[in-house]
């Protein structure tokens, strides 16, 4: 699968030097990438570092992203890669980021405080129960997006309805969400 | 202000124009409340997919147990697990349009995605996915009966090396042809991967099984005219 065209467009303004770009990308993937270096590492620490890492990483070398694979692919082989290289020096655990950072002039969105970076597991049991309860059309369409990875014209297509329909629908369902984690204090962000 | 944040969560998606995102981008850099949204749309998507994830786990691991107490039962499992970990939603067609059956997309989202898989599984009406897999995992050859020419869609034509396959150019398709309707009275259809599968109840009693990466839009005038040619 090749990049999407969402990202497309992220990556060719990053490569254009446009710093907002940046700061979206690292806003969207950073939960993901968190969990799997996570996951990897057994660590949030040096998921952070790393984390961060990756990120910087990303920028410096955007312009070697030929598009082959699905931009977050290409960003979690980097953060990989970096947790490898961190695995195989034995005081890499320790370590600070120092490399290369003159040449950023974009740091990573720093209001990310590790509590804020993801949601408590404790917390997830309900979030995942009340997207049960939305209604079949929302749950639907937002089931088809974010599970199935559909385009809003091809969710249009499967539900036959408007383009505009999914995307409030979509948009619906994250917004009663949203709230449901505002109402029960699950993110303090 | 929810058409800001309807904005914001298409630009998540990636599906505004270039334009709309370059502007929803730079609105974003400047209002740190449209950033914090932004990165928590991350993490529902984050959590929604890794709890999807987890929950497939779960079923693997719930297969494994079943080898071990009941061999029948867990190749039961291992073919319905199969199915969900691929299908999404099933539909059925009615009258003259496609539509999502409501309550069978419930039960499988929710088959998905809660602790309840393993009764959704057990529940679930077995004669039907062991059918579908048969067809999923066996889609190179279905010799069983002879398919009538009425059936191809106008543009098809049949695969000279296996005469069960037909091709516009662009789609596949394969049917197969079944003596037993396993109660199915409707034409139902599934979405398995980058394929759908078509069940369609035939009035002689037969049930015609059309497997492809055929989009419903296409399918929908075939099974239209195959049931004015029956």
């Amino acid at each position: 699968m090749g990049v999407s065209k969402g990202d497309e467009v992220f990556v060719n303004e990053i490569k254009a030097g446009n710093a907002a770009a940046f700061e979206a990308m690292v806003l969207k993937y950073q939960p993901k990438l968190m969990s799997s270096l996570i996951g990897y590492t057994k660590s949030r620490d040096q998921a952070e570092e790393l984390c961060q890492k990756t990120f910087i990483r990303v920028w410096q070398k955007i312009d070697s992203f030929r598009g082959d694979s699905a931009l977050f692919t290409w960003i979690f082989r980097i953060g990989i890669n970096l947790a490898k290289n961190d695995f195989a020096s034995s005081f890499s655990k320790r370590s600070k980021i120092t490399d290369s950072l003159d040449q950023n002039e974009h740091d990573v969105p720093e209001y990310l405080s590790p509590e804020t970076e993801l949601i408590a597991m404790e917390s997830e049991d309900k979030i995942m129960k009340f997207i049960q309860t939305l209604d079949a059309d929302t749950k639907t369409a937002f089931t088809l997006r974010e599970i199935d990875g559909r385009t809003y014209d091809e969710i249009a297509e499967i539900l036959k309805c408007p383009i505009g329909t999914v995307r409030s629908r979509i948009f619906r369902a994250r917004q009663f969400i949203l709230e449901f984690i505002n109402q029960e204090n699950i993110i303090n962000g | 202000m929810d058409k800001d944040l309807e904005k914001l969560s298409a630009l998540y998606d990636g599906e505004l124009s270039y334009k709309e995102i370059q502007e929803g981008l730079d609105k974003m850099h400047e209002d740190q409340g449209l950033k914090e949204t932004f990165h928590k749309f991350g993490l529902i998507s984050e959590l929604v997919q890794r709890q999807t994830k987890q929950n497939t786990s779960k079923l693997l691991f719930f297969k494994d147990y079943l080898i071990k107490v009941n061999p029948v039962m867990s190749n039961l499992f291992t073919a319905a697990a199969t199915v969900l970990i691929t299908l999404i939603i099933l539909y059925q067609f009615d009258d003259d349009r496609f539509q999502v059956d409501r309550e069978s997309s419930l039960q499988l989202s929710s088959a998905i995605s809660s602790d309840e898989a393993k009764n959704q599984l057990l529940d679930a009406d077995q004669n039907i996915m062991e059918h579908m897999i048969h067809i999923m995992q066996s889609n190179a050859s279905h010799s069983s009966q002879q398919i009538s020419k009425n059936w191809i869609p106008v543009g098809f034509s049949v695969n000279p090396t296996n005469p069960n396959q037909y091709s516009n150019g662009r789609n596949n398709l394969f049917f197969h042809l079944e003596n037993k309707q396993l109660g199915i009275k409707k034409v139902k259809y599934f979405k398995a991967n980058n394929n759908w599968i078509y069940l369609i109840p035939l009035q002689d009693g037969k049930l015609l099984t059309a497997y492809g990466d055929i989009p419903p839009s296409v399918a929908n005038p075939m099974i239209q005219s195959i049931y004015q040619r029956n």
